[in-house]
């Protein structure tokens, strides 16, 4: 089976929402892989919204562009050749005739849809009273009953597709969105405080961690402001618990200031840009690459830190722990990048990944000082750079952390040979830090593929899905993804030019900003560009174009 | 007493502050706070803003931080959350406060964290050589305003006032006792404890000299009653002929922050050493 493609349209606010919400979770229940998306508009209602499902039998990780069955909430019903177009014109009559209200015309659709791709109708009315478990029974039947008459009212035996019941998958997968991944790897590896200012795509993030707080005992404040949320999140930091803050990138320009001083001070700090694009306001509700220079340069002054860039769900679980390892073993700041398509869109993820237990690694000075109370050496010179840290109150040494030049000991100094002492052990944890950075992963063949890639982040879905498909027609495609995008690994990007010939770059932003660095760090050079920012992520058909069009022009020889 | 001082925030740097500057008083007063209230610097966290007063980080021995102008109430309320078994102390200029983050000032008011803020209000940019603030006196000739102030001033205290503090005093740094007794009543306070020391600026500060403070200051009556907002204010508007130093506002029935959150009521340990791996599956 090849992807199903279900795309759900209608007003912002009309409940298209719970559609492909119901849809995608009873789809993934019956094992199928399944990839969520939505686009919407800056609106809360009104303007037309959409929600993408793509079903296959085999794992997935990105969305194709166009579709196979559409959903269009307030037109009439129709059906073409080329596939199957529900529209839902008579859903409200229908819903209406059940006893229901307009609304529940959702639920009739959602009854239709089911229909088509050939499914028995209980697997949708169990996960349909899972999810609305804690409404009204009245309420639930009157919608159940709205789900059957929908469904009852497409005339086919085994539906279009007539799917098998079960699609094939593990058990345990769960649909899992990049907000709540990141969440929960905040949970898994320690994080006890959350600071956040509401800005999309960010958002969801403050949602998740507040949901959960009763559970976990996490403290999760809505700051006042960008700024507030850095400070504290720096200040919990430095009192030892482990806190961090999410936002996009106009929030993540008033943090700057914070994220130098934390250089200085050498104080473990974790953001998490949700990129979307810019600048300005840009395109608040859509997706972008375009924030890895912000990340990279952003503050004024010259420090070491790292940017670590997610690629999807699993990534976001995984990757929240390094964050913090890194941000803590280096004592500076971490910059996580995500995407708006990564964090609120969804995918299909193994229950176990979650099972894992996340490595935990502080870099705090072991054993606890003893005797008089003094002051310690907390920006000791050291060969690594990275100095003695400890939790203030710990032991009997107080420290100054200080946002001035400083010696050793924390003091003041203005002296010339003093300050470019701990400018120089400062930046030598650069070098300590690119020691212990992972090298990132090849997908696809090891070297001589047709065609190469070399990207970071959510491009990694696209690939994934790109390689399978060119196997299948025997084209060898393969793909160099970097999740510590900044220090650069660069061994690995020079083998894999040495060992590919037709080498390209994926980046969802206008410069190519990840190439350039490649391009001006590691002295490699594409091939060729395939770049994207108009808020979309890389379809498979962006990449196939993409591909086609430079095989046969290497074909041809040009 | 000599002995413990030096045990505890004693003195190793020369402070770089100009003669007769409010800071050696304050810093005196506070240090004479702490002590006899039992703190030291194993449960004590100092956060400076930057400037005058910023500049005396390195010159307390203890926990300090030197942060960001406008910014140390944000980053000490940070660190207030993560262990409440620390005594956190911000301290900014009037500038910071009520010029770059009146935001913080505003919120941590509100959210009542377990911190203390002083204010030392020297009316003027002290460190940037003597400009004007959002507290000084209208028609005072400051650098960058050759004509004289044009506008009217905040009165910090009114300001706070308004936002129904749980805590909220006022001293001046030519009175090291008053400024010891209210420092200590700040320090057995939890919540948000709002100090303000009218600050003596010998170098900048012509409008408001020092003599010209100790011709007005007035303490609150003993029949004060600190629970009476109205009568609070009332007492805090006058900044030119009777200027009113004391605990004008206190309530103690508003908890603190830590205190108020549903999820943080039932908990005993701090946040700090809550740090280790926790089962994700549980929160699925």
């Amino acid at each position: 089976m090849n992807r199903i493609r279900i795309k759900i349209t209608g007003q912002s606010g009309s409940g298209l929402l719970s559609v492909g919400e119901i849809i995608s979770s009873a789809i993934g229940a019956l094992k199928y892989y399944v990839v969520t998306d939505r686009e919407y508009p800056s609106l809360i209602k009104g303007g037309q919204s959409c929600y993408i499902i793509n079903v296959s039998d085999k794992p997935i990780f990105s969305l194709s562009d166009g579709e196979d069955i559409l959903v269009k909430i307030e037109k009439e019903s129709e059906i073409l050749k080329n596939g199957v177009k529900i529209f839902g014109g008579d859903a409200t009559k229908m819903a209406l005739e059940c006893g229901g209200s307009a609304i529940m015309q959702n639920m009739v659709l959602t009854g239709m849809v089911w229909k088509i791709l050939g499914f028995g109708l209980d697997a949708l009315e169990k996960e349909l009273k899972a999810k609305f478990g804690n409404v009204a029974k009245e309420m639930i039947l009157k919608n159940l009953e709205c789900l059957k008459k929908g469904y009852e009212s497409v005339e086919t035996e085994d539906g279009f597709w007539n799917l098998k019941v079960s699609g094939g998958g593990t058990r345990e997968n769960i649909l899992m969105d990049g907000s709540r991944a990141v969440a929960l790897g905040a949970v898994a590896c320690g994080v006890r405080a959350y600071f956040g200012y509401p800005m999309s795509p960010a958002s969801n993030v403050l949602t998740y961690l507040a949901e959960m707080s009763g559970k976990t005992d996490m403290v999760v404040k809505q700051a006042e402001d960008e700024i507030t949320a850095v400070q504290m999140s720096l200040g919990a930091m430095y009192m030892g618990a482990r806190a961090f803050t999410a936002t996009s990138g106009g929030g993540y320009d008033l943090m700057t200031e914070t994220v130098s001083l934390a250089g200085i001070m050498e104080n473990p700090l974790v953001v998490l840009i949700g990129q979307r694009p810019g600048p300005g306001t840009g395109l608040p509700t859509w997706t972008a690459q375009g924030d890895l220079n912000l990340a990279m340069h952003s503050s004024h002054g010259e420090f070491p830190r790292a940017v670590i860039g997610l690629g999807d769900a699993e990534d976001s679980f995984r990757l929240m722990a390094e964050a913090f390892n890194f941000a803590e073993k280096f004592q500076t700041p971490v910059i996580v990048l995500s995407e708006k398509n990564i964090l609120e869109g969804k995918i299909s993820v193994s229950r176990k990944v979650f099972e894992e237990k996340l490595k935990i690694e502080r870099g705090l000075r072991e054993g606890v000082i003893d005797g008089e109370m003094r002051r310690g050496e907390r920006y000791k010179i050291t060969e690594s750079g990275v100095s003695p840290r400890w939790i203030p109150g710990e032991g009997n040494e107080y420290y100054f952390a200080n946002g001035d030049e400083h010696c050793e000991n924390g003091d003041d100094t203005e002296d010339s040979e003093k300050v470019r002492e701990m400018y120089e052990k400062r930046m030598r944890k650069f070098s300590a830090m690119k020691e212990e950075i992972p090298a990132p992963e090849i997908f696809g063949v090891k070297k001589d593929a047709d065609i190469s890639f070399v990207g970071w982040g959510g491009t990694k879905n696209v690939m994934r899905d790109i390689i399978d498909l060119y196997a299948e027609k025997g084209v060898k495609v393969n793909f160099l993804h970097y999740s510590f995008v900044w220090p650069i690994e660069e061994k690995a990007v020079k083998d894999f030019f040495a060992d590919n010939k037709n080498v390209n770059l994926i980046e969802g932003n206008y410069l190519g900003q990840f190439g350039n660095l490649l391009e001006t760090g590691c002295g490699v050079k594409f091939k060729n560009r395939l770049l994207k920012f108009d808020g979309r992520p890389f379809f498979v058909e962006d990449l196939t174009k993409f591909i086609d069009k430079n095989l046969k022009n290497r074909a041809n020889g040009k | 007493m000599e002995n413990k001082f030096l045990k505890n925030f004693g003195i190793k740097n020369v402070p770089t502050w100009c003669p007769g500057c409010g800071n050696f008083m304050i810093q005196s007063a506070l240090k004479n706070a702490l002590v006899s209230e039992g703190f030291s610097p194993k449960n004590t966290v100092m956060v400076f803003d930057v400037g005058c007063n910023g500049n005396g980080a390195d010159k307390i021995e203890g926990n300090t931080v030197h942060g960001l102008h406008g910014r140390a109430i944000s980053l000490a309320a940070g660190a207030a959350i993560a262990n409440s078994g620390m005594k956190v102390i911000a301290s900014s200029g009037d500038g910071a406060t009520f010029s770059e983050g009146p935001g913080h000032l505003i919120h941590a008011i509100r959210n009542n964290y377990p911190m203390i803020f002083i204010l030392h209000n020297n009316e003027n940019y002290g460190l940037t050589t003597g400009q004007a603030s959002a507290l000084t006196k209208k028609g005072a000739k400051m650098n960058a305003s050759p004509d004289g102030v044009y506008l009217e001033p905040i009165n910090a205290m009114r300001f706070v006032l308004s936002l129904h503090p749980s805590f909220a005093a006022r001293t001046f740094s030519g009175d090291i006792a008053h400024m010891t007794a209210i420092f200590k009543e700040a320090l057995k306070h939890d919540g948000f404890a709002f100090v303000e020391v009218l600050q003596s600026c010998p170098t900048y500060n012509r409008a408001t000299p020092e003599s010209w403070y100790k011709e007005r200051v007035k303490y609150l009556k003993e029949d004060h009653d600190a629970s009476d907002i109205l009568a609070a204010g009332r007492l805090a508007d006058d900044l030119e002929k009777e200027i009113y130093l004391g605990i004008f506002y206190k309530d103690s029935s508003r908890e603190s922050f830590l205190k108020m959150i549903p999820n943080r009521k039932n908990v005993k340990t701090v946040l700090k050493d809550e740090v280790k791996g926790y089962n994700a599956v549980e929160y699925l």
